[in-house]
């Protein structure tokens, strides 16, 4: 399948691992990836907050774009996610549409509507189906206890994303289980990174990713996994703040999506760039060897 | 006709503050039709198995909002939630009290802070005179004027919402969703004449903690929608304001920062929400993570097609285009 690839901006920066996982995963299904230097930013869920709709008009130029090569957009980011499927939706207001359109169409961009914004997630599990992947599998995670974290922007609100349930979703822990993970369920997996906050109230954000992280740990998980460079930022990036904030050592490691299942397809950390992990992610990744090894 | 009954397992936390040293979880089964409410197996237990069961209700109506609790982890009202879901998913049904408030007894909480949160917003109508109350009538509005809150009294005020929020759990300083759905109820009524100092009041007294994570959305019964309330009035305190708290900073720097290269430049949005000094205080937690991500230092690349991105912000981010 072909798609109009959306890297967001922490993915083309402090979060370059991201898309280098995501490049080799979709190398290895088959997923084809057209890329477009002219998207720009989704706004991250700030920018509407000063201007809604300017934002949604930004957002609207890059649908249409996709739209005008006849491609599906792949976001690999939860926060974008919601922010370009939020975008279809404003735009769907006839008075929203008005004020966007009259911005958008003396530049000849017309947008008709017709694209639709999938997470990553959602394409390995709905387009290609955890069975596919897990035929891809060579290298098992060994059972490895992974707790996924959703990131609230690819979940809620529940009637915008019009996927998963919010409260009980199950398409990351169905396809930790088809790479040989073992999932662990736990309340923090669709709760809040803390991240939006972190330059508002640093002490209050961090003790949200803390909790989440102790709430991992505390159902078993030797590592997490996150669909959205955003919480992967808070809970990995941060972590040592996070430590503070909850008074005890965390060191959980965070992986993001791709590397989870770019592990199992064979891939080595150099090309998931898991150096570039702050919290080393070395031991996760041995015991997955292990388990592996285990395995009659 | 009668329904084929199931059997029904209950874990029920029970706390005693006064005698308990921990709270436990009780267990209940009795046979009961898959469509029977909640609540009303909860008062079947207490009228039949241990009458000391502790828990609010009213209404058994879905109107009074007194019978929220946690139904498997999940904000619910007991009254209106069957128990057949919850066993055909979970096998059994655990009900524990709200969360981020105080249990009295059993499924009973302490509800002060729900409402001193509420009383902060000076949750009436602060008449304004120039909106002329016509002689022996009541005060009308368009239908226009009502459609702009026509979720929020919808409201029940259960606190679902408030028991849902990891901001009202982690910081005292959040006043909570309803209380900011509440809010921008009476910003938005013409008849109101609080709008600009409500808004001005808001910007430091919690406005900004709002995490934007929908969970209040999601956990309200009454669709109320609060973090979409929250998001509106965060947009209405910057028109009127511009950036002032470190939030409205940070959006209004965000929103300019975009437009330079069409992608976010991380370093320079540090400067423009927290300023000189806190450049300086983050610079330890910027030297942790440059150690592996060089690439924060860097700009990113200017996007194609900047022009285009240029003539939609003139055409759209004029004062006068503000809500």
């Amino acid at each position: 399948m072909k798609l109009a690839y959306y890297p967001g901006c922490v993915a083309q920066a402090s979060g370059k691992e991201l898309d280098l996982a995501t490049r080799w995963v979709c190398r290895s299904l088959g997923i084809e990836l057209v890329e477009f230097p002219k998207f720009s930013c989704c706004g991250s869920g700030f920018s509407d907050e000063a201007n809604e709709v300017l934002t949604v008009a930004l957002n609207v130029r890059n649908l249409a774009l996709a739209e005008a090569a006849g491609l599906d957009l792949l976001t690999v980011c939860s926060t974008c996610t919601g922010m370009l499927t939020l975008a279809n939706l404003r735009y769907q207001d006839p008075k929203v549409k008005a004020r966007v359109d009259s911005a958008l169409v003396p530049l000849g961009i017309r947008y008709r509507g017709t694209v639709k914004v999938k997470h990553l997630l959602r394409v390995l599990t709905e387009d290609i189906g955890v069975e596919r992947v897990r035929a891809k599998v060579v290298r098992p995670l060994g059972g490895l206890k992974v707790g996924a974290f959703y990131g609230c922007h690819l979940l809620r609100p529940a009637d915008e994303l019009n996927w998963e349930s919010a409260e009980e979703p199950h398409a990351f822990e169905d396809l930790l289980s088809a790479v040989g993970a073992t999932p662990v369920y736990y309340r923090g997996r669709v709760m809040c990174c803390g991240f939006p906050i972190q330059f508002v109230k640093p002490e209050t954000a961090s003790l949200i990713a803390g909790r989440q992280i102790d709430d991992a740990k505390a159902h078993g998980a030797d590592a997490m996994a996150t669909p959205c460079p955003l919480c992967h930022i808070s809970l990995d990036a941060y972590q040592n703040k996070a430590e503070k904030a909850v008074g005890h050592s965390l060191d959980l490691p965070v992986f993001h999506l791709p590397q989870v299942v770019g592990l199992a397809l064979g891939a080595s950390p150099e090309e998931l760039g898991l150096g570039r992990h702050l919290v080393s992610t070395a031991p996760a990744v041995a015991k997955i060897g292990a388990g592996a090894r285990a395995r009659p | 006709m009668t329904e084929a009954t199931v059997p029904a397992t209950f874990d029920i936390y029970r706390f005693d503050p006064g005698h308990d040293r921990v709270p436990r979880y009780q267990r209940f089964t009795l046979d009961l039709p898959p469509h029977t409410p909640i609540l009303t197996a909860l008062l079947k237990i207490r009228a039949e198995l241990d009458p000391s069961l502790a828990l609010r209700y009213s209404c058994r109506s879905a109107i009074c909002g007194s019978c929220a609790m946690q139904v498997n982890s999940k904000s619910r009202l007991a009254c209106e939630t069957p128990i057949g879901p919850e066993l055909a998913r979970d096998g059994r049904i655990v009900i524990e009290p709200m969360r981020n408030q105080a249990v009295l007894r059993d499924l009973v909480v302490e509800q002060e802070p729900f409402w001193r949160n509420y009383d902060r917003i000076r949750p009436h109508l602060i008449l304004d005179p120039r909106h002329p109350m016509p002689e022996g009538r009541e005060n009308p509005m368009t239908t226009e004027e009502v459609e702009r809150f026509k979720e929020t009294p919808r409201c029940i005020a259960c606190a679902a919402c408030f028991s849902a929020c990891p901001a009202v759990e982690a910081d005292p300083a959040f006043p909570g969703p309803m209380a900011l759905a509440k809010l921008y109820r009476f910003v938005v009524d013409p008849r109101d004449q609080g709008h600009q100092d409500r808004l001005l009041r808001i910007q430091t007294d919690g406005l900004w903690l709002c995490l934007r994570c929908h969970l209040c959305t999601e956990a309200c019964p009454k669709d109320v929608r609060p973090s979409e309330r929250i998001r509106d009035l965060k947009e209405m305190a910057i028109a009127v304001q511009g950036g002032t708290e470190h939030g409205s900073k940070h959006a209004v720097g965000f929103k300019e920062n975009l437009r330079d290269r069409g992608l976010l430049n991380e370093m320079k949005l540090v400067r423009q929400t927290s300023g000189a000094v806190g450049v300086l205080e983050q610079l330890p937690q910027g030297i942790h993570i440059v150690r592996k991500k060089r690439e924060v230092l860097r700009a990113p690349h200017r996007i194609e097609g900047m022009d285009e991105v240029e003539k939609i912000y003139e055409a759209l981010d004029r004062p006068e285009e503000k809500p």
